[in-house]
């Protein structure tokens, strides 16, 4: 049988590019509102999708206490709006990204085996330890853990909850759990019955070598960034070897990277839509998107005079390092902070950026899959809702004729959807 | 606006794991006019009352949604967020009903109360423009920290959530639970408590509890409403729907109202805005 694609909808509220929002077929206010929800959790069903995936910040977008006026776009927390969601669809899987440095694993283990049960067993787990300084502070504490350090206790919050999720018997009785690591001290207990999928499918994303060994030993499945089918290959490849070294079966992992789109009847008329969609980032939108991501308000600076490198590196929320080492070149060649920041918001985060038809695309995935370079896509539409239903209205028929995509969800769970053992 | 006598009842059976089950009995307690689903109970806690109440709030059309949130495995920035995602996803019936939990005692809950509070009121309730002519989305003026200290949590905020629609989510206290905190919406009285003066209250209903009496309480003004523990959904929803219409005259504010406050007359009091945040 020829190999089949998965499919994921990474549903940022209002879509992945920073002025997707002012999109004629956009509808930012209805980010607010369960009937949106329920539309697009019900079109990316009608295409079949695996599961939808929200991503997660546990701070308000925003620098040094100021919160940029068009790039501040509030969210819905994950587990709440697929729980939701849950309830308006009948099939697709519910991946939700929740965080092991700010959680207790008691909790985050209780809300998933409630999220599987009540949408009998579509829940999935994408696990990050949180990278970003302002998250701390929301917590009480002043600084963030260093980053092996967030890993190491990932590890041990992961197995606790899989410990939880082992002990939920279906008969009701409820077995404790005493966990001990050096990071972790857990005394619970988990009353069942067992969840419906064993435990939610767990996802991982990180691309260090902490996150590398990470998804090696836990995920079952990977979102991760491939600009290139050859970057694709090389990472799938790379992934391979490390989950066979941690003793697991490399193919049972899926491995599903990014991808921005933007469809038109030609290749053209995407090209242009693409460049209108990234003109209404205007200079003061895009100044506010870089301030938003090294952690430093621009906003008292003109966007005429080359960027204020010395001011950003004293003043940053980020490690100082990290910044040092965007900014540097930039800020030798003497370019002024306006251009650099419209330069900026047009590169992608890592992710492949599509342009093109409907059968271009189909043709791209297909090969791609057929390379190795990967097991299926977490598509990123550019702007929501409108992208997503020229995907589903136009792209899911051609790979259901190639044969490709499924033309029913083979089971009720997402481990049945997604080919994935417990 | 007549006041309204509240029916409101603590579902807390294992069961409401299980789709069919919550469904038949939240749309049950909903059509019986059941007002306040309290979801869970203090001490037990065999899932997670908030996703139960998000999974509700699309499955159901007016009954208020009542988490129980314990302390023990609670921080109030998921909590804040949470509640202000359910606010949104039902329409404004959200409510929640803190409890200490295990090794915490009842300041804990009132420091999830007030730094709840002061990430709401971290978002003015007009800070969203969401114009695509200009571009602008919101006014940053609108938008501030909180920089709460409390005896037990700390949180500088804003919150990545919008203030909810109902302002604060409805505060509900169970007496057997208690924290101290100005502006609880609700107090659920423990069986043969007397009436808190200057407090909603709900008394919890026993046995086949005398109307009459009840509405006597009602119309002087000494309780709110009443309270059940669902122990037999099917023939407890059976004996609210019929207090519900023997309570018609009290009960008009149901079928009106958009949010929750609104309907129950539990309008959101500006002197409970944390200083320095926004209407």
């Amino acid at each position: 049988m020829t190999k089949q694609i998965h499919l994921w909808a990474f549903l940022q509220g209002i879509g992945h590019y920073p002025s997707g929002w002012r999109h004629a077929d956009a509808t930012p206010e209805a980010v607010f509102s369960m009937d949106y929800y329920k539309s697009v959790g019900q079109l990316a069903e009608r295409g079949r999708f695996d599961s939808i995936v929200f991503g997660d910040q546990l701070q308000s977008r925003g620098a040094n206490g100021h919160t940029p006026e068009r790039v501040a776009i509030p969210t819905l927390d994950p587990i709440a709006l697929l729980a939701a969601m849950g309830a308006v669809t009948e099939h697709i899987g519910l991946v939700a990204t929740v965080s092991t440095t700010y959680f207790e694993p008691e909790a985050v283990a209780e809300r998933f085996a409630t999220l599987d049960r009540i949408t009998g067993g579509r829940a999935g787990w994408n696990i990050v330890t949180t990278a970003h300084p302002a998250s701390a502070w929301n917590f009480g504490q002043d600084e963030m853990p260093e980053k092996s350090s967030r890993y190491a206790r990932a590890h041990e919050f992961v197995e606790a909850a899989c410990e939880l999720w082992d002990s939920a018997e279906t008969d009701g009785n409820a077995v404790p759990v005493q966990y001990r690591g050096q990071h972790i001290t857990m005394d619970a207990t988990m009353p069942g019955p067992a969840l419906p999928q064993g435990r939610p499918i767990l996802v991982q994303a990180g691309q260090s070598p902490d996150g590398r060994a990470f998804a090696a030993a836990t995920a079952e499945a990977i979102f991760c960034p491939a600009p290139t089918k050859e970057d694709g290959i090389a990472f799938r490849n790379d992934m391979h070897e490390r989950i066979a070294a941690a003793g697991r079966d490399p193919e049972a992992v899926k491995i599903m990277p990014g991808l921005s789109f933007i469809l038109a009847d030609s290749e053209e008329e995407a090209i242009a839509k693409d460049e209108a969609i990234l003109d209404l980032a205007d200079e003061a939108l895009c100044i506010e998107y870089l301030g938003e991501s090294i952690g430093f308000w621009l906003g008292g600076h003109d966007p005429k005079e080359p960027i204020p490198f010395d001011d950003i590196v004293a003043g940053t929320e980020f490690p100082v390092a990290d910044i040092t080492r965007m900014l540097e070149k930039p800020a030798a060649s003497g370019i002024a902070l306006g251009e650099f920041a419209s330069r900026h918001v047009r590169t992608p985060r890592g992710h492949t950026v599509f342009r093109g038809t409907p059968q271009q695309l189909a043709d791209r995935m297909i090969d791609w899959i057929d390379s190795g370079a990967c097991d299926g896509f977490t598509l990123q539409p550019a702007y929501m809702p409108g992208e997503l239903e020229i995907f589903v209205d136009q792209v899911v028929p051609l790979l259901q004729k190639a044969g490709r995509l499924r033309l029913d969800y083979p089971g009720p769970t997402l481990r049945d959807t997604m080919g994935i053992a417990a | 606006m007549n006041r309204h006598f509240i029916l409101s009842a603590t579902i807390a059976q294992p069961e409401l794991n299980n789709p069919a089950w919550a469904d038949s009995v939240l749309n049950g307690a909903d059509r019986a006019g059941i007002d306040l689903a309290v979801l869970g109970a203090p001490g037990s806690l065999p899932f997670d009352p908030m996703v139960i109440a998000a999974w509700a709030a699309p499955m159901t059309q007016r009954i208020g949604l009542v988490p129980c949130v314990s302390t023990a495995v609670a921080h109030p920035f998921h909590s804040a967020r949470s509640l202000s995602a359910i606010d949104f996803l039902s329409s404004g019936r959200a409510a929640w009903n803190p409890i200490a939990g295990a090794g915490h005692d009842n300041i804990v809950a009132a420091d999830m109360v007030s730094a709840a509070r002061s990430l709401w009121d971290g978002w003015a309730s007009d800070a969203l423009i969401i114009d695509k002519e200009s571009g602008r989305y919101l006014d940053g003026s609108k938008v501030r920290l909180s920089n709460y200290e409390g005896p037990h949590f700390k949180v500088r905020g804003p919150l990545n959530a919008a203030r909810p629609l109902q302002g604060h989510p409805l505060l509900v206290a169970d007496a057997s639970a208690p924290f101290d905190v100005a502006g609880t919406d609700l107090v659920i009285l423990e069986e043969g408590q007397a009436a808190l003066p200057g407090s909603n209250c709900l008394k919890r209903a026993g046995n086949s509890p005398d109307l009459a009496a009840l509405v006597a309480e009602f119309e002087a003004g000494e309780i709110a409403g009443v309270h059940w523990t669902l122990t037999n959904p099917g023939d407890d929803l059976r004996e609210i729907a019929e207090f519900s219409s023997a309570l018609s005259r009290f009960r008009q504010a149901r079928e009106t109202g958009s949010t929750l406050r609104e309907r129950l007359g539990l309008p959101l009091s500006d002197n409970l805005i944390s200083e320095g945040a926004f209407a």
